[in-house]
């Protein structure tokens, strides 16, 4: 197994998701000295190959409305930036209310993404149908949309990624698994790797759906868990579906991708943990199927092309761990994104790169800190991942 | 005295007779293949390739529903018939100078990125390029048909030699079973039940704690889910002919030997005056033995059996003995081939109006994947193959392997791995299975150490597509490498290899050899693409219909 160059660095990174590396790329910008970033699998393997592609704005605290707007201008700047096109467009979310409870919920969230100067509309059921065509809008009582929210292809921002980080020095070690953290007095001073230990006085934990099992390795409770959702994909289609479509009763997602594929799933995690590995299961496939033919009633006759699942990091309040864990110095948390890493992590990893070189950063610990399940209070849901 | 009116379908703007239980295809059919479609990417002229409902290449529009394969489906009277991907037709398409003008291809990962207030025009553009059908005028039914369920003890997949063996095993000591094939017209015989026309999508690893372990996921006729439950299941899917890559792979008139074999059927003129058969061995002999009047020449890989050099040399049919196949000439069709000595270097033209891949067998590993079986690789078929304990055992219990796509080749081995795998599924000891056909006796096909030739030298001028279903060039491939990417599984999710319609079938075995001549690795360390259901392409409303898990099955044979 291909070991690490060094014996040690100043920063180790777990996990070459989306997360880790955009966490490197800060990081190796402001000079933060040599970096490794470690990942148990190969590129892509994790959440960041395996989700959805959406980029959403639709918020329903103003602290993640920001961190969304941010990421979404840097995706709109990705191009340019890191050489790979990934086909971000702007087509909408569109999200469907199907009672007054839900469509009042989607107007508070609403207000709080107006608030923050981004153009949300609320749309009546007869507005719909300018959005989208073909939808069966019995039982829709109406509906917001963003037009600045979309969708892009996962896979070549991690390429993109993968290669600026490489160019900026950045180690990327593939197929090495974090074993443990080593500390002395309280802080983190190294971590065992399945490829040989290295010294280091920062570790982050961007690991995704396998970073709860790596905050147990470090000694400590994790706040997060991750269960396993399932996916779909059909046969390409010509276009015909611009937005992200989004039901609030059962969590159905779909949009259509650029290769003319409708990529969707449910927001119902399908098993808790990791242990049994990422495989479909024949209850998803029915329930996906009814639920998209439902709305879609056009789209039964299409074929299905392949499923497959991957995991949602997800937090008890709905909100991500972004920051130092106060029980470990040196232990950075940043994960806990409950299916929404991706969309988050241009601004997220910025500041947890912030972090890690000890400056300041604008988020409230309250929020996003690691440190705020002490109180034993903060277990409501802020941030609902049923939105979608 | 007047005859009935005959059925008819509905093309255009003629109207094409068609035969009872007869494939569309066949009505589409005018002497030679038709060109049915354009590819995805490039508007290449795709014709019918494999003829057993596999590759992309025969996709029409059928009454409104888009992606209908036409070598599949049987056509009823007045159907309404169209072609996708093409305007104004699939012989002549405008688009198709994108393949002209963009001999490299196109570079949608590091293109279309400046100017930056360009951007979304170029996303437009390209977005309306994608895809190959609309979306269907109709619904298709909101109420989707509601599955079968059926309870058996034993279910057997795939009614071939193997599976017919297994089945007639099982009827002979009386235990219920239940045959099932994709073919329509499939039977074993009377008394042995049967779902024909019917396509396993789904095969989860058992559940060890209810009575009858295996839940198997079907699809009748393409519209109706089937819930199979059974104690144990025979796994007898047999195996394909493998596609071969060099420049204009794709081109029409290069078809698998099963797709000759389909198109060329007894009672019709070959679609060809003039073929080249590309294959050393008992599969080339075959073909020579269905239409070896319109046999030009045998080009072989490797070395040339015994018996093909007897057929040859009866038919006086020249054979090329360890030979590259280079190129296919021609745009619209094949007009002939460009073949490379693999002994010298010296390279020569054939006219030829067909290719017919007859080299390699693959089997059928993705049910056996997906069950969570212990997978083997094994050099000589150049692919894996489930891991047999003793006689057709599997590493999951209740799972037996029996046929090609177990490793057993001939027809004796085939026959007597089916009946070894019904004892099983009964509980009684096998008879032996030693001293049959396996794999690994057979002798190997040498394709690995012809690729590493085929890529070394200098290559022919033309697109070299290894992805049929996605257009993806084998140029893309080797960038994915010397840019450090590494494995089939991020290869994949770099170039777009092996995720299209065909799920793989004719590009991933391939893509497996290049990469470990690329590494320098072993084929198992470059690793395998998880095999995701459903098996192949499947309508949402098949699903739709299955029962929750929670339901109660009743028994419905």
């Amino acid at each position: 197994m291909t070991r690490a160059s060094r014996d040690r660095y100043p920063t180790v990174i777990v996990g070459a998701g989306i997360v880790g590396l955009f966490t490197a790329y800060h990081l190796a910008r402001a000079g933060g000295g040599p970096i490794l970033v470690v990942d148990r699998g190969f590129l892509s393997g994790g959440a960041s190959g395996r989700n959805g592609g959406g980029v959403r704005q639709q918020w329903e605290t103003t602290a993640t409305v920001r961190l969304a707007r941010e990421s979404v201008d840097a995706f709109r700047r990705f191009g340019r930036e890191f050489g790979y096109n990934i086909w971000f467009r702007q087509g909408g979310y569109l999200f469907l209310a199907e009672s007054p409870a839900e469509l009042e919920r989607l107007r508070r969230v609403r207000s709080v993404v107006r608030g923050e100067g981004l153009d949300a509309r609320e749309l009546t059921q007869s507005e719909i149908p300018r959005y989208i065509n073909g939808l069966e809008l019995d039982g829709v009582v109406g509906g917001t949309f963003l037009g600045s929210d979309g969708t892009l292809y996962p896979f070549p921002a991690i390429w993109g990624l993968y290669e600026s980080v490489r160019s900026l020095g950045v180690e990327v070690l593939l197929g090495s698994e974090a074993t443990g953290v080593a500390t002395a007095n309280g802080k983190v001073v190294g971590i065992g790797l399945s490829s040989g230990s290295v010294s280091t006085d920062a570790v982050v934990n961007a690991a995704g759906g396998w970073s709860s099992e790596l905050t147990r390795r470090a000694g400590l409770a994790p706040a997060n868990d991750a269960t396993r959702h399932e996916i779909l994909a059909t046969e390409p289609l010509k276009p015909f579906l611009d937005p992200m479509v989004v039901r609030l009763s059962d969590g159905l997602y779909f949009s259509q991708t650029m290769r003319g594929e409708i990529v969707g799933g449910l927001t119902v995690a399908h098993a808790p943990g990791t242990a049994r590995g990422m495989p479909s299961s024949p209850n998803f496939l029915r329930a996906m199927s009814r639920a998209l033919t439902q709305l879609v009633p056009r789209l039964s006759s299409l074929g299905i092309l392949r499923a497959w699942s991957g995991f949602y990091d997800d937090t008890p309040d709905g909100l991500p761990l972004i920051g130092e864990d106060p029980r470990l110095p040196g232990f950075f948390q940043a994960n806990g994104f409950g299916g929404h890493g991706f969309m988050l992590a241009p601004a997220s990893s910025r500041r947890v790169a912030q972090a890690v070189l000890g400056e300041p950063t604008d988020l409230d610990p309250g929020l996003f800190g690691p440190g705020r399940f002490r109180d034993p209070g903060r277990t409501r849901p802020v941030e609902r991942a049923q939105l979608g | 005295m007047a005859s009935p009116p005959r059925s008819t379908v509905r093309f255009g703007s003629r109207r094409l007779p068609i035969s009872p239980g007869r494939s569309l295809l066949e009505a589409l059919w005018n002497g030679r293949l038709p060109i049915l479609q354009r590819s995805i990417r490039y508007h290449r002229p795709r014709a019918p390739f494999c003829g057993v409902g596999q590759c992309t290449q025969c996709l029409v529009r059928v009454n409104g529903v888009p992606n209908v394969r036409a070598c599949r489906y049987v056509p009823g009277d007045g159907d309404v018939v169209e072609t996708e991907n093409a305007w104004p037709s699939p012989n002549h398409d405008v688009l198709g100078a994108l393949d002209l003008l963009l001999p490299g291809g196109i570079d949608t990962l590091r293109g279309f990125r400046r100017p930056a207030f360009l951007t979304p025009l170029y996303h437009q553009v390209v977005r309306r390029l994608s895809g190959y059908g609309r979306i269907a005028d109709r619904p298709g039914g909101i109420e989707p048909p509601a599955a079968r369920r059926i309870e058996t003890e034993v279910a057997v997949l795939g009614t071939g030699i193997a599976g017919a063996a297994a089945l007639s095993t099982l009827a002979e000591h009386g235990i219920a079973s239940v045959g099932i094939d994709t073919s329509p017209i499939a039977a074993v015989r009377p008394g042995v039940a049967m779902l024909s026309g019917t396509t396993v999508a789904f095969l989860p690893p058992p559940r060890p704690e209810v009575d009858r372990p295996w839940r198997l996921i079907a699809v009748e006729g393409r519209r109706r889910g089937v819930d199979v439950r059974a104690r144990s299941v025979i796994i007898a899917t047999g195996g394909y002919d493998a596609g071969l890559w060099f420049a204009g792979s794709d081109r029409p008139g290069v078809v698998t030997a099963e797709g000759a074999l389909a198109f060329t059927e007894p009672n019709r003129a070959p679609f060809f005056r003039r073929a080249v058969v590309f294959g050393g061995g008992e599969r080339a002999a075959e073909i020579l033995d269905r239409c070896g009047p319109q046999v030009d020449a045998v080009v072989a890989p490797g070395s040339v059996s015994p018996e093909l050099t007897e057929k040859a040399s009866a038919l006086e049919v020249p054979l090329y003995p360890r030979t590259l196949l280079m190129a296919a000439i021609g745009r619209r069709r094949v007009r002939g081939v460009r073949l490379r000595s693999r002994a010298d270097g010296a390279e020569f033209s054939l006219e030829t109006d067909a290719v017919i891949l007859a080299h390699r067998r693959l089997p059928h590993p993705q049910l056996y994947f997906q069950a969570g079986a212990e997978m083997e690789w094994r050099n000589a078929g150049g692919a894996y193959y489930p891991k047999l304990g003793r006689g057709t055992a599997t590493s999951q219990p209740g799972l037996f392997g029996a046929g090609e796509g177990a490793g057993f080749v001939g027809t004796a081995a085939a026959e007597a791995s089916g009946t070894a795998a019904a004892m099983q599924a009964l509980g009684e000891e096998p008879p032996s299975l030693a001293n049959l056909g396996r794999v690994d006796a057979i002798e190997p096909n040498e394709i690995e150490g012809y690729y590493r030739q085929l890529f070394a030298g200098r290559r022919p001028k033309g697109k070299w597509i290894v992805c049929p279903c996605e257009d993806v060039m084998l140029t893309e491939i080797e960038e994915a490498h010397e840019r450090g990417y590494r494995g089939i599984e991020v290869i994949k999710r770099y170039t777009g290899v092996g995720s299209g319609l065909c799920q793989g079938r004719y590009c991933l075995p391939d893509t497996l050899l290049l990469l470990a001549r690329l590494e320098q690795r072993r084929p198992t360390e470059v690793g395998y693409i998880t095999q995701r259901p459903p098996v192949t392409p499947l309508p949402l409303s098949a699903f739709a219909g299955l029962p929750d898990e929670s339901e109660p099955t009743g028994a419905a044979r």
